[in-house]
């Protein structure tokens, strides 16, 4: 279960983007963080996965201060994390294939063992014929499906996505919600930050088959929204 | 979590990003092995001087020469003080009669001694030292020649401290150029790594962020290090043992440089390890340093 204790943000400029949010998320949930531009919810995203840190307030996971880690623990929950942010890029000089296959082989799995497995996957995306494509040669849509892709191919604990369906066509956007629907179902926490509510009509009848919550943040508050599912 | 399959991942790495940045490898390989050949020159001049002092240390002798009024009672007791001596290894007698024909030989010498019309030359005695007592028959010297009847000693331990010393010289100096280019090859490999690390500072960023364990980021950089170095330690053997085949005449031109192929081939290997170890370990040496960078740590 991840706790957000009294989170409170300003940045260095004065902007307060979190105001003693006080929230809970627990384990296996499906949660959407809905908010316009420049609400916070990338900053939230960074707060959760420890890689920011809160003016005043903390982030528990399994009642462990994140903030508090040893360097050991704080590497080993960021294992256990999937992470689909703006500046998290593919590598320059690997291919679509060797992209997605790092974080299987940084935690210990052969490339060769893991090649169907991903092929499998490059397939469900669409992206089987980029494969051995370095990323300067993917479109901006297909960038951000490999990126995704690489998020989710270990099966993380907790995925956290910001904006993921930002540039894409509906097409690949639903694809995308269905295997984030998958993940789910295979028991990651899934926690995913939209600026426009219009891409959960993407996801069309995928999300009728999971437990979709949904948070507003507005003014630094987050605030549920009843009956999205 | 199977160690195996990331420490594969680290060695793959590892010769990837050495073969993607060629021309830093390059530079490095060619540090390394500028080095290592500097090195290698120092230890050949170093064996020459050393075999050249053992040489000089096995055939030390001493010569006695008597006055020339002793009697063969005094020949036959200095004989018996020498041969009684432990560091004594050898004494041979040389009569005035036989030192005279040796002399003869020469002509010119043989044309002075006629005119002379008498044996100038006393009895003397060849005396050979034990290797071991060679810095050390400063007593035996002293009582020889409060013997009235011994004219005079001569013996070669100049020429061994001069030997000595020289070596010394060599090694002294040896060490200290050594030890300046190897912190200089240490500087450039250390920089040149460094390079590779800000052109890729971003990917090492996001590794962690992807999971990967600290020594996984760092591993992969050690490891091209390593084999930067070995492969400039490689370069200096193919090259030692081509000049080691095919340059026995000119290293024979060279005074002194012929010990060198007469060393046994298990020293030539023996050098060959040393100098690939080196190698090996003046790269990775570099690379970690390069990483102990703070701006490296930080993005780590």
């Amino acid at each position: 279960m991840i706790q957000l204790f009294h989170l409170t943000k300003v940045h260095a400029s004065g902007v307060q983007v979190l105001d003693n949010a006080f929230f809970s998320v627990p384990a296996g949930a499906f949660m959407v963080v809905a908010g316009e531009n420049r609400a916070g919810k990338s900053t939230l995203l960074k707060l959760l996965a420890g890689e920011d840190k809160p003016t005043s307030g903390t982030v528990r996971i399994d009642q462990k201060d994140i903030y508090s880690l040893s360097s050991r623990d704080k590497q080993k929950w960021l294992s256990e994390v999937g992470f689909i942010f703006p500046d998290l890029k593919l590598f320059a000089d690997k291919t679509v294939e060797e992209n997605i296959l790092f974080p299987l082989r940084v935690r210990g799995s052969f490339a060769e063992d893991q090649k169907i497995p991903v092929a499998k996957l490059l397939e469900r995306a669409g992206l089987q014929a980029q494969a051995a494509h370095k990323p300067s040669d993917l479109s901006s849509g297909e960038l951000k499906m490999a990126i995704a892709l690489r998020a989710m191919v270990f099966k993380p604990r907790l995925l956290l996505a910001d904006d993921p369906f930002l540039g894409m066509d509906p097409k690949s956007a639903l694809t995308l919600w269905r295997l984030f629907a998958e993940l789910h179902k295979s028991g990651t926490t899934v926690l995913i930050s939209l600026q426009r509510t219009q891409d959960l009509a993407a996801a069309g009848e995928t999300l009728r088959e999971i437990s979709l919550t949904m948070v507003q943040l507005q003014d630094g508050k987050l605030t549920p929204i009843e009956g999205i599912a | 979590m199977n160690r195996l399959a990331q420490f594969f991942y680290v060695v793959q790495e590892g010769f990837r990003q050495m073969i993607r940045a060629k021309g830093l490898s390059a530079a490095v390989i060619v540090t390394v092995a500028a080095a290592l050949f500097q090195l290698s020159i120092f230890l050949g001049v170093d064996r020459v001087l050393d075999r050249a002092l053992s040489s000089a240390q096995e055939s030390f002798e001493m010569v006695v020469f008597l006055a020339p009024s002793a009697q063969p009672a005094d020949v036959q007791r200095v004989q018996s003080l020498l041969t009684a001596d432990s560091r004594v290894a050898a004494v041979k007698v040389i009569t005035k009669d036989e030192a005279l024909q040796d002399f003869r030989k020469d002509p010119d010498i043989d044309q002075m001694v006629q005119a002379l019309g008498e044996n100038p030359l006393p009895d003397s005695f060849n005396v050979t030292l034990k290797k071991e007592a060679a810095d050390n028959v400063g007593d035996l010297i002293a009582q020889l020649k409060q013997d009235p009847q011994v004219d005079e000693v001569n013996y070669g331990q100049g020429q061994v401290e001069t030997v000595s010393k020289l070596t010394q010289a060599v090694r002294c100096v040896g060490l200290f150029l050594g030890g300046f280019i190897f912190l200089a090859a240490l500087f450039i490999i250390s920089n040149t790594l460094t390079l590779s690390l800000w052109a890729r500072r971003d990917d090492l960023a996001m590794m962690a962020r992807l999971g990967a364990p600290s020594w996984m980021r760092w591993g992969p950089y050690v490891w091209e290090g390593f084999l930067q170095g070995f492969s400039g330690a490689l370069l200096v053997c193919v090259l030692l043992e081509l000049i080691h085949r095919s340059s026995s005449a000119l290293l024979q031109a060279f005074g002194g440089f012929s010990e060198l192929l007469d060393l046994p081939t298990q020293d030539w290997v023996s050098l060959y390890l040393t100098l690939g170890f080196l190698g090996a370990a003046l790269g990775a040496l570099g690379a970690f340093l390069a990483l102990r960078k703070k701006w490296v740590r930080e993005i780590q």
